[in-house]
């Protein structure tokens, strides 16, 4: 016995390639004129993902140490592009894959975010994902012109509002409006537009957009929030879910939580996809993946400064003040993240910072072995869960990486049955909604 | 040498005309402007500039219902995602895209500014509006434009932001030193720290600096504040101007400008608004020439609502038959002074049948145009014209190779760009 098919995503940010590990390339230097991404998303699409997440933020961190020095010097936080303006050149480049691009919901006007997207789905014919965040870094609300972003759950009460904003903009046109009747010279009837005069507690709008409804109606909204508030949102609106529960028990009860939610919310269950973060470890024998791990592992203990530096970026607490060798001091508190401090504290258990660098996880589960190992466990895995499938996180971040999934990986998984072999459909929910 | 550029939106471009071939279906996606992309480049041209708006206009007959049926201004989708698609496909032509200083938020704009540069290997601008109308502001949130003077006010802080933030970035920032595992050296990487009136931001922009140093900036505001803008800030001009005197007078004056702005008036290239008849005899392009006419004065609808679009102002109400109505406006000033100035003695219906709204006449064969172009050029003293018309292959080709190899042929068309960006191609001659 088997489980089902499942669905494939890939992670990441518009952000340099690795550039020291030896197989980087020439892309770290040339990584802005997205041809690195270009091949990526193709290779991804040769091996049938459903899609290409790129998660975004607006800030140059420097909360390690008080300054911005070791967030440059490593290239972590920044420099990072825009992945909005990258996403029509990957939708060119390919038929079928989504590509979802992230957007907060705290630093776009509604109506601009509303009128870039259906533009993105148009032009990609149907394979355009929203992926919604709040924003959680007072830094990049700064940029923005404010002094900190709103708290935690009013930062959710807003994008409750702004989605569903942005989806009665979407809504202004109806699905037959564009007639084209060459003989009268009528090419939008005009009864099927209407303003939506939106007013809320937090946004207006009068409306309608000015452009034609997206091909999907509605683009594919993605959403990764943790926190009740979070995981609540998710419910009402995402299509497809990112979570970070770690190990499988966690996933299993995290998955069965949102479809408990999305159920009370009166829509189909099968209908939100939950896909969990990893990073596959693949070797060219079980022996090879277990020393490709204890040679990371190893790297990150000398060096374990990246991790940390992530870690300030995320939670807003510079880690450059503690003793590496002891755990996190317990009055450390956040505006930032909360799940992700709540759950880092559970998680490291009394973990000197050091130990926590080398045994963190970011991915729900780890998956080491040949590729057709790491099948069998990803097959395992989804037995339990229940669905829906993966999120690819790239690590490392180069072309080497994403060929031994695409290339090793993938068709283990075809050859188990687990995964589709083509796509029945041009746009991105439906090849979601697939199976 | 002239400067040549194309004037357009991402809009329904030609759908239900002779030569509109698929043009209702295909306006929204990107082949047709990458195919325009490409011939243009292939003529040597400096840019497209894709103007935009984020409303549907209900200023003519106080509803939206002529706009849709005739698919004027609306649908019309966002420019800047379309714009690294062209880049993918063409190695030297720029392109504009079209951002409003009142609702964007400046980070954001340059940020995106800056990525679209890289993209583009240094081939991209933004061109700036305020917006014009009520809607807009009413689609952002507001219940009104602000003042027009207002708006201007914005503008010049919202640009002083935006240069700060891609300059927030030195241009030796990133040193990919693997020996010391450095990839950009923090301390070329500042703060802006940014307070105005209208704009806050803390700073640096988040993204490395763009190829341009800064990307090229465009302006067409034709009001006294949009002027004083305009010469202070952008690489390039766009112009509509009644006349071989006017344009003159403008390029004269947007010279001044600059100078009092402490600018040399070579770093900004003044484009002027053309929509050029060819035909293969002189004789040819006149009838088609007298056709245009003849079916724009039949139009009397079409040319109202282009008034009621410039000017906010509702058309259909007014008396055909009176004289051009003596309103003010807080959308397009020089619009609408312009407006009045040509129809000074002609009633409103004499005004709209008669085909005033270009720079000059422009009729001919190719090499007739193409001395046309000379002739002014030598009169206004600079810098080039602005093609704006029906974007379809037909017309396209018919200005790439057939205008476009004619000016080549006086040496008034480049052969090649001798530069590989945006600026430095403005910056040639």
């Amino acid at each position: 016995m088997s489980a089902d098919m499942f669905h494939l995503g890939w992670f990441g940010s518009f952000i340099p390639t690795t550039w020291t590990t030896g197989w980087d390339g020439t892309d770290a230097a040339r990584w802005m004129d997205g041809k690195f991404y270009v091949d990526k998303v193709r290779t991804l699409e040769r091996a049938c993902f459903d899609f290409i997440l790129f998660e975004d933020s607006s800030m140059v961190s420097d909360v390690y140490g008080g300054s911005s020095e070791a967030t440059l010097k490593r290239g972590g936080w920044a420099p990072k592009g825009d992945p909005v303006a990258l996403a029509p050149i990957l939708a060119r480049a390919t038929e079928r894959i989504g590509i979802s691009v992230t957007m907060s919901t705290s630093f776009y006007p509604p109506w601009m975010l509303a009128r870039s997207v259906a533009t993105l789905d148009h032009m990609s014919r149907g394979r355009i994902g929203w992926n919604i965040v709040t924003s959680s870094e007072d830094l990049a609300a700064k940029n923005f012109g404010m002094d900190a972003l709103p708290p935690h759950d009013e930062r959710y009460a807003r994008a409750d509002e702004f989605v569903d904003l942005v989806t009665q903009l979407w809504d202004s046109w109806d699905a037959d409006a564009l007639v084209m009747d060459r003989e009268r010279g009528v090419y939008v009837d005009h009864t099927k537009v209407r303003p939506i005069d939106f007013v809320g507690k937090y946004y207006k709008s009068r409306g309608p957009l000015n452009t034609l409804r997206p091909p999907q109606g509605r683009p594919v909204l993605t959403q990764a929030g943790g926190s009740p508030a979070g995981r609540q949102f998710a419910s009402r609106y995402a299509d497809m879910v990112m979570a970070l529960p770690k190990g499988v028990p966690a996933m299993k009860e995290y998955r069965d939580d949102i479809r408990m939610r999305v159920a009370a919310e009166g829509r189909d269950p099968d209908r939100t996809k939950v896909m969990f973060v990893v990073s596959p470890i693949l070797g060219e024998t079980h022996q090879h993946a277990l020393d490709r791990k204890a040679a990371k592992d190893e790297a990150v203990r000398q060096h374990p400064e990246g991790q940390l530096i992530g870690w300030s970026g995320s939670m807003e607490i510079d880690f450059s003040r503690f003793d590496l060798d002891k755990p996190l001091p317990d009055d450390v508190q956040t505006n930032g993240h909360q799940s992700t401090l709540a759950n880092f504290r559970k998680w490291a258990n009394g973990r000197t910072l050091r130990e926590a660098c080398v045994a963190y996880r970011t991915e729900s589960m780890e998956l080491i072995g040949t590729p057709d190992e790491v099948a069998a466990q990803m097959d395992e895995a989804m037995q339990e869960v229940g669905g829906d499938g993966f999120l690819i996180w790239n690590q490392p971040h180069n072309r080497r990486y994403i060929g031994e999934i695409a290339d090793g990986l993938v068709p283990a998984l075809q050859k188990r049955g687990l995964m589709r072999t083509g796509y029945g459909h041009e746009h991105f929910r439906d090849n979601l909604l697939e199976f | 040498m002239l400067h040549l550029g194309w004037f357009l939106s991402f809009q329904v471009q030609s759908w239900n005309q002779m030569w509109s071939g698929e043009g209702g279906r295909e306006w929204n996606k990107p082949q047709l402007y990458i195919d325009a992309a490409r011939s243009l480049e292939r003529a040597g041209f400096d840019y497209m500039m894709f103007e935009d708006g984020s409303f549907v206009p209900d200023s003519y007959g106080g509803n939206h219902d002529w706009w849709l049926k005739a698919a004027r201004s609306v649908p019309k989708q966002d420019p800047l995602p379309l714009i690294p698609i062209l880049g993918e496909h063409t190695k030297n032509i720029g392109f504009f895209a079209t951002v409003t200083t009142s609702f964007h938020p400046p980070f954001m704009a340059a940020r995106s500014a800056a990525t679209i540069d890289h993209l583009t290997d240094g081939r991209f601008g933004l061109n700036l509006v305020t917006s014009h109308n009520h809607r807009t502001a009413q689609n952002f949130g507001h219940d009104a434009l602000f003042d027009h003077d207002e708006r201007y006010r914005m503008a010049d802080e919202w640009i002083d932001l935006v240069r700060k933030l891609w300059d927030s970035w030195d241009a030796d920032a990133v040193v990919l030193d693997e020996e010391r595992g450095m990839f950009a050296d923090g301390s070329k990487v500042h703060p802006v720290d940014f307070e105005g009136e209208f704009y806050r931001s803390r700073g640096p922009l988040n993204t490395t600096r763009p190829p341009q140093g800064r990307p090229a900036l465009c302006q067409a505001g034709g009001s006294n504040a949009g002027r004083a803008f305009g010469a202070k800030n952008v690489d390039t001009i766009i112009a509509q101007v009644n006349g071989v005197e006017d344009m003159k007078a403008y390029r004269d004056e947007v010279s001044e400008h600059m100078i009092a702005a402490g600018r040399d008036p070579k770093e900004c290239k003044v484009l002027f608004i053309v929509t050029p008849v060819l035909g293969e005899t002189d004789a040819e392009a006149q009838d088609r020439a007298e056709r245009g006419r003849l079916a724009m004065a039949g139009a009397v609808e079409s040319n109202l609502a282009s008034l009621s679009y410039a000017t906010g102002e509702d058309f259909a109400k007014y008396d055909l038959d009176a004289p051009f109505p003596d309103i003010e406006t807080n959308a397009t000033q020089s619009s609408l002074a312009l407006f009045k100035k040509l129809a000074a003695g002609k009633t409103l219906r004499e005004f709209v049948t008669s085909d005033t709204r270009k720079s000059v006449d422009l009729v001919g064969t190719p090499d007739t145009v193409a001395g046309q172009m000379d002739e002014i050029m030598q009169e206004v003293g600079g810098d080039g014209f602005l093609i704006s018309g029906s974007l379809h292959r037909r017309y396209v080709s018919e200005i790439a190779d057939g205008l476009g190899a004619a000016l080549r042929r006086r040496g008034l068309a480049r052969d090649g760009y001798a530069g590989s960006t945006l600026r430095e191609n403005l910056l040639e001659f």
